[in-house]
C-alpha cells in the first residue's frame, strides 16, 4: 500500500518536469550569448545588465565545431557567437552572419590596426575581435638546457617521450608545413604528401596529445616540452617561471576569437550594445585579468599591470611570424585521415 | 563457509579502497592552496568559501540534481514495467524491441546528442529541462530494464500465480508481489540511472539551453582555465552530505526496525 | 554467454502469455518511447551516414555510399578491433573484481545491503573529470603510487604508469565496476541461504560450490553485468584521452572527432556509429536466435 504514494510522486515529478520548466518568459530585452566556456567573466555580464537592463543568457561551448553543430541545427537562436578566425570565414561564406552597424559600436576604434581587416573578415564587416592568442612551444628550462627556437628543436630523438602536443590534426600539420616553408593554409594533396614523412618521424616522439589541458602533463613533470595554446603557457608561467614560452621561428598560428551576430539573431541591437560595452578599456581590462590572452584592445592594454604585460605568453616580445587559419573546406578531412593513420601506426 | 566469508569481506574492503582512493585525493586537493589542482602546495579552506560566491556553480549542481532525480523516477517506471511486460507477455517482434532498447547504451554519446538535437528541432521541442530529461531517460532506462530482467530470470511463476489466485488483477499482482520481489533490482537500476544522469556531459551539451547548464557542463568548461579546487570542494560537500544522509537513514531504520519497509531512495 | 543471453528476451519464461490488449496498453509508453527517442534519431543518423559532408557540419542531402567505403579502411578496422579488445579486457577485469563484492553485499545482513550498495555508488557522484585527474595524480611518474613503491623498495626508479594502455584499462575498470557489481548483486540477493549452505556442506569445496552451483544460478546477473560494462565501454573515449594521453585512438575518439574536430565530417561519423550499432545488434540477434533448449 505504501507504494502508491511513491508512484504518484513519480508521476507528479515527471509531469512537473514536462510542464513547469519549458515556459520561458518572453522578456523583450535579453540577448542570447553563445561563447567559449569561462571566456566571458561574470562581472562583465553583470555590469552590462546593470547598465543597460538587457539580460544576458550565457551558453557555452568548448570548440568551434561544437558551436557550429548547435548553431546550424537551429534549435536555439543566438544573438552573439564567439568563433575563431577560420570559423568566421566559413560562416561569412555561408552567409550566416549579419553586418555590424559600426555607428552603434563606436568603441571599435580601440582595437589595434593589426587586428583589423584580417583575411577572415577582410573588410571588417562582421566581427569584433575579442582576444587573440598563439600556439607555441613551452620549455621546462629546468630540464631542457639547450635553446629551443623552433619545431625541429622540439621533435628530436633525444626528447622522445618528453613531449605534449595539442590533440588537433590541423594544428599538428601546420607545424610540419611551417618547417618546409609553407603557410598553415597551404594545404593541398602535394603539401600533405610532402609533410607526411616529417610527421611520421615526429608523432612517435610524442608522449601526450591533449587539447583540453596540456598544462597538466607539463606541471606533473611527465613531459618537458609542449606545443600548446598561449593561454596554457601563460598559466604555466604564472605557476612557475621555469616554463618559458617560445614562438617557433618557422612561424606560428595566431588565432583570433571574435564576436559576431548570426543572421537570424532576434536582438541584434542588444548584441551590438554588448559589443560596444566590452570594447570599453575598463571592461576589456577585466577580461584580460581573467584570461591571459593577447588583448587586441590597445586602450585596455594601457590599463594592464607590469606582470601581465611581461608574461611572454600573452604579449610575446620581438616580431614573431604569425598567421591565422583560413577555412580549408574539404582538405580538413584529408588532414584528419593523415594524422589518424600516422597515429595508428605509431 | 566462515573462511569464505572473511575472504569475501577482505576482497570487498580492498575494492572499496580502490573505489575511494581517487576520492581521497579529490578531497585532499580541495584543501590545496594551488589553484591548478595538480601539485600540493599548502592547506587552505578558501575553496569552501569560494563555493558560496560561485552562484553559477551552485545553480548547475541544483540543475544536475533535479535532472538526475526526474530522470531516475521515469527510468525506473519505464524500465521496470518494460522488463516485466517483455518477460510476462509474448509481443510480436519482442527480440527486435529488446535489441532496440540496447541501442542507446551502445551509440556513442556524441551521435546520440547530435541526433536527438536534430530530432528535437524537427518536433519543435524547445531545449531545456524536458529535452535533457528525455535524452537522459533514453540512455538510463535500459540499465534499469537489464537489471530487472536479470532478477526476473528464473522467477518462480508460482509467486505471481499465488497472488493472482488471491484475486488480484495482473497489475495488482505486479504491485503487491512483484515490486517487492524486484526491489533490489529496482534500487540497483535507480542508482545506476541517477549516477549516469548526474555525470553525463556530451548528450547534455547538445540538449541543454542557457538556463539549464548542468554541473558536468560547468566543470568541463573550466578545464581550460584549470580545474580549480572549488570543484573539488563542491564535490566533497556533496558526497559527504550524501554519506551522512545515507548513514543516518540507515541508523534510523535500524532503530525503528519493522516500521521501515521502504528502502531508501537515492 | 550465448545461453545466458536467451534469458533476456524472455525466452526462458515458461508461462509467457500472448499479449492481451491490456498488456499492449501497459507497454505502449515503452514502445512509444523507443520509437520516438531511439528509432527516430537512429534513422536520422542512418540518413546522415548516406549523405555528403556539409561545410559547417551537418550534411548535404546528396546520396553516397562513400562514407561506408571509408569505414572499411584498414586503419579504422584496426581501431575498432582494438576498442573491442580493450572493452573485453575491461569487462573481464570488472567481473573478476566485482563478482566477490556483489556476492558479499548480496549475502550481507539485509539491513546493511543498501548501505553497501550506496557505498559502491557514491564515489561516482563526483565529477568524472576530477575523479580521472585524481588518477593522474596517483599514477604520474612523481605521483602517489610511485612514491609509495619507491618507499617500500619495490622499485628503484619511477615506473611508467600514466599514459600507457594499462592506465586506460585501469580507468575503464574504475569507471564501470559498479555497473558490474549492481546487476550481479540483484541475482545473488535472491539465492536461497539453505542452498548455498548445502553447496558448501556437500564437501565440494568452495571453488566447486561456486563454479557448479552459485555461478550458474547467478548467470542472469553476470550476463546483465557483462552487457552493462562491455557495451558502454566500447564507445567511451574520455578515459583514453586523459589516462592514455590520446596516443592511441579508440573508435569513440574517431567518431567524436568527426563531430567536434576540425574535419566536421558528420556523415562519416554517422557511418562509423551505424556500423557499430548494426554489428552489435546483429551479434545480439544471432545469440538470441539460438535454439532454446531449456
Amino acid at each position: 500500500m505504501k507504494r502508491v504514494p511513491l508512484f504518484v510522486a513519480i508521476v507528479l515529478a515527471a509531469a512537473l518536469a514536462s510542464t513547469g520548466c519549458t515556459k520561458k518568459a518572453e522578456a523583450p530585452n535579453e540577448i542570447n550569448l553563445f561563447a567559449w566556456s569561462e571566456y566571458v567573466p561574470q562581472g562583465v555580464i553583470d555590469g552590462f545588465t546593470a547598465e543597460t537592463g538587457i539580460r544576458v543568457n550565457y551558453e557555452t561551448y568548448a570548440s568551434n565545431e561544437e558551436m557550429l553543430a548547435k548553431l546550424v541545427s537551429g534549435a536555439q537562436k543566438y544573438d552573439l557567437i564567439q568563433p575563431s578566425e577560420y570559423t568566421i570565414e566559413a560562416l561569412i561564406k555561408e552567409q550566416r552572419l549579419q553586418l555590424v552597424d559600426w555607428a552603434k559600436v563606436p568603441n571599435f576604434k580601440n582595437i589595434g590596426q593589426e587586428f583589423k581587416n584580417l583575411p577572415h573578415d577582410p573588410r571588417q564587416l562582421y566581427s569584433v575581435p575579442w582576444m587573440a592568442g598563439s600556439v607555441g612551444i613551452v620549455v621546462n628550462t629546468d630540464k631542457i638546457k639547450e635553446p629551443i627556437t623552433g619545431y625541429n628543436d622540439v621533435f628530436q630523438e633525444k626528447h622522445s617521450g618528453r613531449i605534449v602536443v595539442l590533440d588537433d590534426p590541423r594544428e599538428i600539420v601546420s607545424w610540419a608545413l611551417a618547417t618546409v616553408g609553407k603557410g598553415p593554409n597551404d594545404v593541398t594533396p602535394q603539401t600533405l604528401e610532402q609533410v607526411k614523412p616529417i610527421l611520421a618521424r615526429w608523432l612517435p616522439l610524442v608522449k601526450v596529445y591533449d587539447s583540453d589541458s596540456p598544462k597538466t602533463a607539463l606541471l606533473n613533470g611527465d613531459v618537458d616540452l609542449g606545443i600548446v595554446w598561449s593561454g596554457e603557457a601563460a598559466l604555466l608561467y604564472a605557476e612557475n617561471e621555469k616554463f618559458q614560452y617560445v614562438l617557433p621561428a618557422e612561424g606560428a598560428h595566431q588565432f583570433l576569437d571574435s564576436l559576431a551576430i548570426p543572421i537570424d539573431a532576434p536582438n541584434p541591437i542588444g548584441a551590438m550594445a554588448f559589443m560596444n560595452y566590452i570594447l570599453r578599456p575598463e571592461v576589456s581590462r577585466l577580461i584580460s585579468a581573467d584570461f591571459p590572452y593577447t588583448n587586441p584592445n590597445l586602450e585596455a592594454r594601457k590599463l594592464l599591470e607590469e606582470p601581465e604585460l611581461d608574461n611572454p605568453a600573452s604579449y610575446p616580445p620581438g616580431n614573431p611570424k604569425l598567421t591565422g587559419f583560413s577555412d580549408i573546406g574539404d582538405s580538413a578531412v584529408a588532414i584528419d585521415k593523415l594524422v589518424t593513420d600516422l597515429k595508428a601506426k605509431g | 563457509m566462515k573462511r569464505v566469508n572473511t575472504m569475501l569481506a577482505a576482497w570487498t574492503a580492498a575494492t572499496m579502497l580502490f573505489l575511494y582512493l581517487p576520492i581521497a585525493i579529490l578531497i585532499g586537493f580541495s584543501f590545496n592552496t594551488s589553484r591548478l589542482n595538480i601539485v600540493w602546495q599548502g592547506f587552505t579552506l578558501e575553496w569552501y568559501a569560494a563555493i558560496w560566491r560561485d552562484a553559477v556553480l551552485v545553480k548547475s549542481l541544483e540543475n544536475s540534481l533535479y535532472i538526475a532525480s526526474v530522470t531516475t523516477a521515469i527510468s525506473v517506471v519505464l524500465g521496470t514495467a518494460g522488463a516485466w511486460l517483455l518477460y510476462r507477455y509474448r509481443f510480436p517482434g519482442a527480440r527486435m524491441w529488446q535489441t532496440l532498447i540496447f541501442v542507446p547504451m551502445l551509440v556513442p554519446e556524441v551521435i546520440m546528442g547530435v541526433s536527438l538535437l536534430i530530432f528535437f528541432v524537427v518536433i519543435h521541442l524547445e531545449l531545456g529541462f524536458t529535452s535533457i530529461v528525455i535524452s537522459h531517460v533514453t540512455f538510463c532506462f535500459p540499465f534499469v530494464l537489464v537489471a530487472v530482467q536479470a532478477r526476473l530470470a528464473g522467477l518462480d511463476p508460482a509467486l505471481e500465480e499465488a497472488a493472482m489466485d488471491l484475486g488480484a488483477t495482473p497489475v495488482g499482482a505486479f504491485r503487491r508481489v512483484l515490486v517487492p520481489y524486484l526491489m533490489p533490482a529496482i534500487i540497483s537500476g535507480a542508482l545506476m540511472s541517477f549516477t549516469l544522469s548526474l555525470d553525463e556531459l556530451i548528450v547534455t551539451y547538445f540538449t541543454a539551453s542557457a538556463g539549464t547548464r548542468t554541473l558536468p557542463l560547468e566543470i568541463f568548461g573550466r578545464v581550460k582555465k584549470g580545474l580549480d579546487p572549488t570543484l573539488n570542494a563542491i564535490s566533497t560537500v556533496f558526497i559527504l552530505f550524501t554519506a551522512v544522509l545515507v548513514v543516518t537513514t540507515e541508523l534510523l531504520k535500524r532503530r525503528g526496525t519493522s516500521l521501515a519497509s521502504e528502502p531508501p531512495q537515492p | 554467454m550465448r545461453q545466458e543471453l536467451t534469458s533476456f528476451d524472455g525466452g526462458t519464461a515458461i508461462r509467457q502469455r500472448r499479449a492481451s490488449p491490456m498488456a499492449w496498453l501497459l507497454a505502449a509508453p515503452l514502445f512509444a518511447w523507443v520509437v520516438a527517442f531511439v528509432v527516430a534519431p537512429t534513422l536520422i543518423m542512418l540518413v546522415y551516414s548516406l549523405c555528403e559532408r556539409g561545410t559547417l557540419g551537418g550534411v548535404v542531402y546528396h546520396f553516397t555510399w562513400e562514407n561506408y567505403a571509408a569505414v572499411a579502411d584498414p586503419t579504422y578496422l584496426n581501431i575498432l578491433v582494438r576498442s573491442v579488445v580493450f572493452s573485453l579486457v575491461t569487462t573481464l577485469a570488472c567481473l573478476v573484481m566485482g563478482y566477490p563484492v556483489a556476492f558479499y553485499i548480496g549475502r550481507a545482513p539485509e539491513a546493511r545491503r543498501n548501505l553497501l550498495l550506496m557505498l559502491v555508488m557514491i564515489p561516482f557522484w563526483t565529477s568524472f573529470l576530477i575523479r580521472t585527474y585524481a588518477w593522474v595524480t596517483i599514477l604520474k611518474s612523481e605521483g602517489l603510487l610511485n612514491s609509495v613503491l619507491l618507499q617500500v623498495g619495490m622499485i628503484t626508479q619511477p615506473f611508467e604508469m600514466l599514459y600507457t594502455p594499462g592506465a586506460v584499462i585501469l580507468g575503464l575498470v574504475y569507471t564501470f565496476l559498479p555497473f558490474m557489481i549492481l546487476p550481479i548483486y540483484t541475482s545473488v540477493e535472491k539465492l536461497d541461504n539453505a542452498l548455498i549452505e548445502a553447496a558448501f556442506d556437500l564437501g565440494a569445496g568452495p571453488v566447486r560450490a561456486f563454479s557448479k552451483v552459485i555461478v550458474p544460478m547467478t548467470s542472469p546477473g553476470i550476463t546483465a553485468g557483462i552487457l552493462l560494462v562491455f557495451v558502454p565501454a566500447l564507445g567511451l573515449y574520455a578515459v583514453n584521452d586523459i589516462l592514455g594521453g590520446g596516443k592511441v585512438d579508440m573508435i569513440g575518439n574517431i567518431i567524436e572527432n568527426q563531430f567536434k574536430g576540425s574535419a566536421r565530417n558528420w556523415p562519416f561519423g554517422a557511418a562509423l556509429g551505424m556500423t557499430l550499432v548494426v554489428a552489435f545488434a546483429a551479434a545480439l540477434w544471432y545469440t538470441g536466435r539460438r535454439p532454446r533448449t531449456a
